[in-house]
């Protein structure tokens, strides 16, 4: 216990001079007010969590500082207002992705195929960029003419906006449906699982001299079935596929929303280790210039695909409930009515920003570390954050295991953007001032430690939620008359500066470890 | 002498490429080089205002280089360097009304108090930290200067607008001079961060770059030499600052704000980190190709510089100089057998 004192005191006292501003925070509005900022606190502090925990998994373990986590996020939560307000691109948007995916599904046998042809050296570098050539080549031929109902940015009435004011007030716009009429159907989808088997047979050639062993299994075969007999089901039942889900109750639909976005997340984030960063872990500063790339050019992707305006995404009807009854007055009232606000210690409370937010993160804070502690996954990132090499030399294929934890930072990324989205809106900035927001979070809280990461999250929700409240009510400072508002600007720089004096005090942030 | 030339066979085309670009651009668009001189309106004054950004952009990059290429500290808050050097200059000449020499001199003294508030923290933080604590810096202070109470000084989310370059410079009436004059200041501060990098003080802080701790084991005090670094840097960039209020009608707050760091780690990844020439060849280029795309294709420009970077780092791995130097053999190999082939 002693030593336990000694060891933390600076930690303590940092700690306990937070709680004693917190208190004199608390001291100085009203209960209800109090209330309200504390679960706003909670639930930005949950959102920059989900960024944040991420983030610091991908750093402490790869070692990549990912500066494109912000613009994720935010690809996260267009993806998911795409299934939850126009579920008929997402279906057909199933098939083309099955069978583009389907090449890459047979992986692992190209480098037996390559071994049986037999070329020369020149032959031998011209044909990956050949083969790499000739799929782009058929790619760009069939996805332009590939019909998919989409939106229409340029159109104001068939425009994201439009469509996402519609689904709120719960009437569904009638969308045009695409039918395939410059490229005749079949023709289309085997050009497709062709061009994608060509194209990953000539990536798989760049390292196929570094390839030694391969196993032929019924796995790979298997996996190329499963992915084609999707993208038929899909093609074949696209129009009662889509009527079942325009059908759905809102509540469905923003559960499948919120899979889907996490899942491509996660699949988008594997893809980009596996792809973009894996050449790059020699060349650690190149990484950000990458990720930085990378970054431009998602945000410039959304706003071609989603038009530049901001739009707001409606609530699901279970947190969406107006009218008499509501606000709810307690929380069996709330169940039977499903409103929209709740009266908690006298204070109005918005149930899905202020309380459904905050229960989701302490949900996958509890989760990640159950993962974390009790998995053999969860041990083998942990014993990777520690020492890389050792965990490497112990034989254990430390590769896979990267792209998995990047593939779930970028999950969980893509998880914030689609749960911050109804509460939010979605623009094209909202993944940057977000993403400061958890590198400032995680800078606080320790970098590659993850309670440190919720704990920097909670602060500077906290932080920031406070100051605009008394920018509101104003600061009476003691002893004078003079009643001081903190301004818009200082918001930010309130968070800054904590974090700013904090590192001065503990270079390592809160919680994380000395080196 | 003539060795001298031989081994700088390309700096010295380079430069007097660069002096003689203004009459080429105007010759070939059928101005006189007396109407040059003149600074008659046409392309060979646009010419010199785009290589005038270019100077001032490499001079900024180079400062970055110096800090984090050479002596390997990471700062995210570089653009306050910047910011310090443009708003001051503005504030003085138009606020309070300097002359320009005073105006330098400040902008020289606000640069050596800033690099020693950055100093002060060099002790405590070091890597990914110290990013983080400079990039906190340089927000608090992007912040103060967007903050709409400083508004009669630095303008607030405007900018700072209508500062008045001395007549002698005006880049309107006396581009000419000023394109010479921009030349002749980076080719000096080129010149000295060279010899910088050369002297024992800069050998110490490659040294630090490369491991820290054995430079403390060799009894040399690393924080002596950093903050030497910084300083020269912060001075550097600010001076770059001062330039860019001299020739850009409007400060934006822009260049203070994070993006604006971020530029100058995006030049010198392009060039190469920590190869000095890097930084100028980087400015070049990413100034090129922004204003190249920005023209031909417009609003989507920042989709293909993004994937301009990607491709860059995937297939030039070490930035241009960088690869150049690491792979001149095969390069010259390669020129060698294509000139057998023709000849």
């Amino acid at each position: 216990m002693n030593t336990f004192l000694r060891k933390n005191t600076v930690l303590l006292i940092t700690l306990a001079v937070i709680t004693a501003l917190f208190i004199a925070a608390a001291q100085g509005m009203e209960k209800k007010d109090f209330v309200i900022t504390l679960l706003r606190g909670l639930a930005v502090g949950s959102i920059t969590f989900l960024v944040a925990s991420g983030f610091s998994l991908i750093f402490g373990l790869l070692d990549v500082l990912n500066l494109a986590h912000g613009t994720l996020f935010m690809i996260g939560a267009y993806i998911g207002w795409t299934v939850f307000v126009r579920p008929d691109t997402f279906v057909d948007l199933l098939t083309p992705l099955a069978l583009i995916l389907s090449g890459f599904a047979l992986a692992d046998v190209y480098p037996f195929l390559a071994t049986r042809i037999r070329l020369g050296l020149s032959m031998k570098r011209i044909l990956p960029w050949a083969l790499i050539l000739v799929s782009v080549l058929i790619f760009s031929f069939i996805l332009p003419r590939y019909p998919i109902s989409i939106w229409d940015v340029e159109n104001y009435g068939q425009s994201p906006v439009t469509y996402s004011f519609m689904a709120d007030s719960g009437t569904r716009l009638p969308a045009p449906v695409a039918v395939f009429t410059e490229i005749a159907a079949p023709l289309a989808l085997i050009g497709l699982v062709l061009a994608s088997m060509i194209g990953a047979f000539g990536l798989s050639l760049f390292n196929s001299e570094t390839q030694q062993q391969f196993k032929l299994t019924w796995k790979n075969f298997a996996a190329f079935a499963i992915l084609l007999i999707v993208a038929l089901l899909t093609f074949i039942f696209n129009e009662s596929l889509t009527a079942v889900l325009t059908g759905l109750s809102s509540n469905w639909l923003f559960l499948i929303a919120v899979v889907v976005a996490t899942l491509s997340g996660a699949g988008l984030g594997a893809l980009i280790e596996s792809t973009l960063i894996r050449p790059l872990y020699i060349r650690p500063i190149y990484q950000l210039m990458l990720t930085l790339g990378m970054s431009a050019i998602g945000i410039e992707i959304v706003r071609s695909v989603w038009g530049r305006p901001e739009f707001v995404m409606p609530k699901p009807a279970f947190f969406n409930g107006t009218g008499g009854v509501c606000p709810a007055t307690n929380f069996a009232d709330w169940w039977a009515n499903n409103c929209s606000t709740i009266l908690l210690l006298d204070g109005r409370v918005r149930v899905y920003n202020e309380i459904f937010i905050p229960i989701i993160g302490v949900i996958v804070l509890i989760s990640i570390w159950m993962l974390l502690q009790r998995t053999r996954l969860g041990m083998v990132i942990r014993a990777g954050v520690q020492d890389r090499e050792m965990v490497e030399a112990l034989g254990i294929n430390v590769r896979r295991v990267f792209t998995m934890v990047f593939g779930l930072g970028v999950g969980l990324a893509a998880l914030g953007g689609i749960l911050a989205a109804p509460s939010m809106g979605l623009s094209n900035a909202m993944g940057e001032s977000l993403f400061l927001n958890a590198l400032i979070a995680l800078a606080i809280g320790g970098l590659t430690n993850y309670p440190g990461a919720a704990l920097g999250s909670v602060l500077v929700g906290l932080i920031q939620q406070f100051i605009i409240k008394y920018g509101q009510i104003g600061i009476a400072i003691p002893f004078t008359d003079i009643i001081f508002k903190p301004t818009p600007p200082l918001v930010p720089a309130s968070t800054v500066l904590l974090m700013v004096i904090i590192l001065l005090i503990l270079p390592n942030g809160l919680l994380g470890k000395k080196e | 002498m003539k060795k001298f030339l031989s081994s700088n066979r390309a700096s010295l085309i380079t430069l007097l490429a660069l002096i003689l670009l203004p009459f080429i651009v105007g010759l070939m668009d059928g101005e006189s080089p007396m109407a040059v001189l003149a600074n008659e309106s046409g392309n060979a004054k646009f010419a010199q205002g785009l290589a005038i950004e270019i100077f001032i952009l490499a001079l900024y990059a180079l400062s970055f280089d110096l800090i984090f290429g050479i002596t390997g500290m990471l700062s995210f808050g570089h653009s306050m360097f910047f910011g310090v050097g443009a708003y001051l200059t503005g504030i003085s000449l138009k606020t309070l009304g300097l002359s320009l020499p005073a105006t330098l001199g400040l902008v020289f003294i606000a640069a050596i108090v800033q690099a020693i508030l950055f100093g002060l923290v060099l002790p405590r933080v070091k890597g990914i930290t110290f990013a983080l604590v400079t990039l906190g810096m340089g927000s608090v202070f992007h912040i103060v200067v967007m903050s709409s109470e400083l508004g009669p000084y630095t303008g607030a989310d405007v900018g700072l607008q209508g500062v008045i370059a001395p007549a002698f410079i005006s880049p309107a009436n006396e581009r000419i001079r000023f394109y010479f004059i921009a030349l002749t200041i980076l080719i000096l501060v080129y010149l000295l961060y060279k010899r910088f990098v050369d002297s024992p003080t800069g050998r110490v802080c490659i040294a630090i770059r490369e491991n820290e701790g054995r430079a403390r084991m060799l009894g040399y005090n690393t924080f002596y030499f950093k903050l030497a670094a910084l300083t020269l840097s912060s001075l550097t960039a600010a001076l770059a600052g001062f330039m860019h209020t001299l020739y850009q009608p409007i400060v934006s707050p822009n260049v203070a704000s994070m993006g604006f760091t971020v530029t100058a780690l995006l030049i010198i990844l392009i060039g190469g980190v920590g190869t000095l020439n890097g930084a100028l060849v980087g400015a070049v280029v990413y100034r090129l190709l922004d204003f190249g795309l920005r023209r031909y294709i417009g609003e989507s420009a920042s989709f293909i510089s993004g994937a301009v970077y990607v491709l860059f780092v995937l297939f030039i791995p070490f930035g241009i100089v960088g690869t150049w130097r690491a792979k001149s053999f095969q390069i010259n190999q390669g020129w060698q057998r294509l000139r057998k082939l023709f000849g």
